[in-house]
């Protein structure tokens, strides 16, 4: 006995063929479909096989002519046997056929993470399985295969998903990942690894953070959160409603990669290597959205309930707020408080916006427990944003074009990260005179010709006890040691080789230490200027 | 030599199982701007002898037709005969025989629905069955419903009338080919991955039935055919060009509730027709001139 079924969805006319088609029941099948189809010939037609056990010759011709009419129609769900005939008789070369899913179970199995559309599970020592909640899920899974993919291609280290199973109603993506350890695991089992975690973790981040996407797959952040403050148009006071939203709009558009979703479960060490899972919230956009819902992952969540990250992360929330204040101390390179405490606030600006949109959406305002929540993170909202005049943080590197037009920017860089720092102008003054001989060298000799069609990066890190700034200066140019030689090259006619003024043994007597490294292709010379 | 562009020498009529009368056809025939084409109703001659004479000035070309269902040792096939002599007694006598042969099947079917459930039919409605050209188990299913034995056809065909089990005579596919060439007609095997209609024949296998077709006298195979991949159409192609067969292109165009369009065969996916096709329509060309 053979079914036809049919319905319309997202446009498309699903048809269920399910038991034997032969030519028992062929012509009965037919009719059926053409009564199904009638005169909507235009609509793209999907044949779901999950229950065809079986189909003949017969059944094969009405596939083909089915085809012929619509040129798009595809097959899904096909069992292995059906496969097999489609394969051998060519109709796979001929039309889209998709086999059925595998179908697993994950009941009992341990839950490594969860996110805003999936829960990861651990399948077996090595594999992991994310099951998409929405109905959507196939749609879902392809999204994150791209995405993963064009990420993996831009030197990020992420896993590849290798096959589509079908979990309960839903469907999951089955990636291999060989007896990893999430880093809440790692922080849960082994607190005195939190600084190994926190370098990691940061290192990672900043990589993500400076990965240029140019190609249209991945969604905007700031879209979305512009989206989220309409959203709090309703919830919020009007003033505060209309600031949150102009703080929004201004931060710019930025094509740099943010993960979206970047807490300690979604970072697996398989053996010696960081792997960054759970890629479906990959996204471009400045990187204060994703210290945003960094602050919700390890505060934001649990600010009222404690042990809501303990449930979450497995770690307390003491762990938790000490692994973000360092990572986000790592992250700008620096050890002020206030300037800590400047950032972290800008975040939680776009963390409570999306608490809180997001608890209304689930009908939070009608239970009191999470009503409370939801005041709690209004008034705070309210008050971040009376203070806020900029969601934009300087962050401890500025990536310049290597020219020498762009000194003042460089110097100006240099002299507010210190000065935060609490560095006395006369410190200040004499790192900027070292920073002015080493960038304009950069600009003068790195690139051909002195053309400046390259790159200067200075980054300027805060650290330990005493203060001390560590001011770093990275350049792709030819190796140049600039310590080697009192002068950079003697071939130069004088004219050149006098820019910059002090020469760079007068530099290196300014400053604490100066070191020379060539990796990687590139060129890091550092100085380093302790407080007293 | 120009050879016509869309043909179709494989369609039915309501001289089998198609839904168009051989008159309605031609009008179908005309409007699709076919310009060859030929009436193969199962184990029935009829349509062409009634179709030339509907035929007017500038109408598409006609081919006489017919497609003979035979069964051997080795399986099932359907034979399609070409530009025979329909009042050739060779035809007639093939006709004759594939009509009692199922006469018999029909009559023994209905003793067997009346002898072990009590369905019976009025002397009316038998004698109505009788005589159509082609009584099968769909009309004796039909009449089911109609009594309400069953509720629906399916049911009809699936649980009562294939209970008999039956060792039945057959039409030899060595006597079909035989009884075209014997009407001076060109026998061609329909559909030859497909077999008689639902089985799948490729390979190894399709290459040894072939063989022994050739032996008995076949001529062609229908590799440019609605129901088939690019895979088996060129598997038929090859094998044509091995055993150097004739190639003719049809659709099994039955008329309504069944999606094959009158015309569709593939053809259009060649950009020129392969020789073993040219050299049929050369032959058809040749047969009209003499």
């Amino acid at each position: 006995m053979q079914e036809v079924n049919g319905r319309f969805e997202d446009n498309k006319l699903l048809i269920t063929l399910s038991g034997r088609i032969d030519s028992n029941n062929s012509h009965q099948a037919e009719a059926e479909i053409k009564q199904l189809i009638q005169d909507k010939t235009a609509v793209p037609i999907v044949i779901d096989a999950e229950n065809l056990e079986y189909i003949s010759s017969a059944g094969l011709r009405i596939l083909l002519h089915l085809k012929k009419t619509n040129p798009d129609l595809k097959i899904i769900n096909v069992k292995t046997d059906v496969y097999d005939i489609l394969e051998m008789t060519g109709f796979t070369e001929m039309m889209t056929v998709e086999k059925a899913y595998r179908v697993i179970s994950v009941e009992g199995c341990e839950e490594i993470g969860r996110g805003a559309n999936g829960t990861i599970y651990r399948i077996d020592d090595d594999n992991i399985v994310k099951t998409f909640h929405d109905a959507n899920a196939l749609e879902e899974i392809r999204h994150e295969r791209e995405v993963a993919r064009a990420a993996l291609v831009l030197g990020i280290p992420t896993a590849i998903s290798y096959d589509v199973v079908k979990v309960g109603d839903s469907y999951g993506s089955v990636f291999e990942l060989l007896n990893a350890r999430s880093f809440s695991k790692i922080l849960s089992d082994e607190p005195d690894k939190l600084d190994w975690c926190v370098h990691e973790y940061v290192e990672l981040l900043k990589k993500i953070h400076g990965t240029v996407v140019t190609d249209g797959q991945f969604p905007d952040q700031r879209d979305t959160a512009i989206k989220w403050a309409q959203f709090m148009q309703d919830y919020l006071p009007e003033e505060t409603g209309r600031k949150l939203l102009k703080l929004v709009e201004d931060v710019p558009q930025d094509n740099h990669m943010i993960h979206g979703d970047y807490h300690t479960k979604n970072l697996q060490l398989q053996g010696d290597e960081v792997l960054l899972i759970d890629m479906d919230t990959l996204a471009i956009g400045h990187p204060i959205f994703e210290l945003g819902s960094m602050y919700n992952a390890f505060i934001g969540f649990s600010e009222l309930d404690h042990s809501v990250v303990q449930g979450f992360q497995g770690f307390d929330y003491e762990t938790s707020t000490k692994f973000w204040h360092k990572v986000l101390a790592a992250y700008l390179g620096t050890k002020i408080e206030d300037r800590i405490r400047e950032v972290e606030d800008k975040a939680r600006i776009i963390g409570y916006t999306r608490l809180i949109r997001r608890s209304i959406r689930r009908d939070g305002l009608n239970d009191p427990e999470r009503k409370k929540e939801i005041d709690h993170w209004t008034k705070e909202l309210i008050e971040l944003v009376a203070k806020t005049d900029t969601l934009l943080f300087a962050g401890n590197e500025l990536e310049v074009d290597a020219k020498s037009e762009n000194l003042p920017q460089v110097i100006s860089f240099i002299e507010e990260r210190m000065d935060e720092a609490g560095f006395t102008p006369k410190a200040i003054t004499v790192v900027t005179l070292a920073a002015e001989e080493i960038f304009v060298n950069i600009a003068s000799y790195a690139y051909e010709h002195g053309s400046g069609e390259g790159k200067a990066k200075i980054r300027v890190e805060i650290t330990g006890d005493p203060v001390t700034a560590v001011i770093t200066f990275i350049d792709q140019g030819v190796p140049f040691d600039p310590m080697a030689k009192e002068d950079p090259d003697v071939s130069l006619p004088a004219e050149e080789r006098t820019v910059g003024g002090l020469g760079i043994f007068m530099t290196k007597k300014l400053v604490d230490d100066m070191s020379y490294e060539y990796k990687d292709g590139e060129n890091i010379l550092k100085l380093v200027k302790k407080l007293s | 030599m120009n050879y016509p562009k869309k043909i179709d020498l494989h369609i039915h009529t309501t001289v089998s199982d198609g839904t168009d009368t051989p008159g309605e056809l031609l009008e179908k025939v005309r409007e699709a701007g076919i310009s060859l084409f030929s009436v193969t109703d199962h184990d029935a001659v009829k349509a062409s002898t009634i179709i030339p004479d509907l035929l007017k000035e500038g109408d598409p070309e006609f081919v006489c037709g017919a497609e003979f269902s035979c069964k051997d040792e080795d399986g099932k096939y359907h034979i399609l005969g070409y530009d025979y002599d329909p009042s050739s007694d060779t035809i007639l006598g093939l006709v004759d025989l594939g009509h009692t042969y199922r006469m018999n099947k029909v009559k023994a079917r209905l003793d067997f629905l009346r002898d072990r459930f009590g369905f019976w039919f009025s002397d009316e409605d038998l004698e109505k069955l009788l005589a159509r050209d082609n009584p099968g188990k769909p009309h004796i299913a039909n009449l089911m419903v109609k009594y309400g034995y069953t509720e629906t056809k399916e049911i009809a065909i699936l649980e009562y009338i294939n209970q008999l089990h039956f060792h039945m005579e057959y039409v030899r596919p060595k006597e079909a080919i035989e009884g075209i060439l014997g009407a001076g007609g060109i026998p061609v095997l329909a559909h030859p991955c497909y077999g008689s209609g639902d089985q799948l024949i490729i390979g190894q296998e399709m290459e040894e039935r072939l063989k022994k077709l050739i032996g008995m006298g076949l001529q062609g195979v229908e590799a440019f055919y609605s129901g088939f991949t690019a895979k088996l159409q060129n598997e038929m192609l090859d094998l044509a060009k091995k055993y150097d067969l004739y190639v003719t292109a049809g659709s099994d165009y039955h008329g309504r509730n069944k999606m094959i369009e009158l015309g569709d065969n593939n053809l259009d996916t060649v950009d020129d027709y392969p020789e073993e096709m040219k050299r049929f329509l050369d032959e058809l060309k040749r047969r009209q001139k003499c």
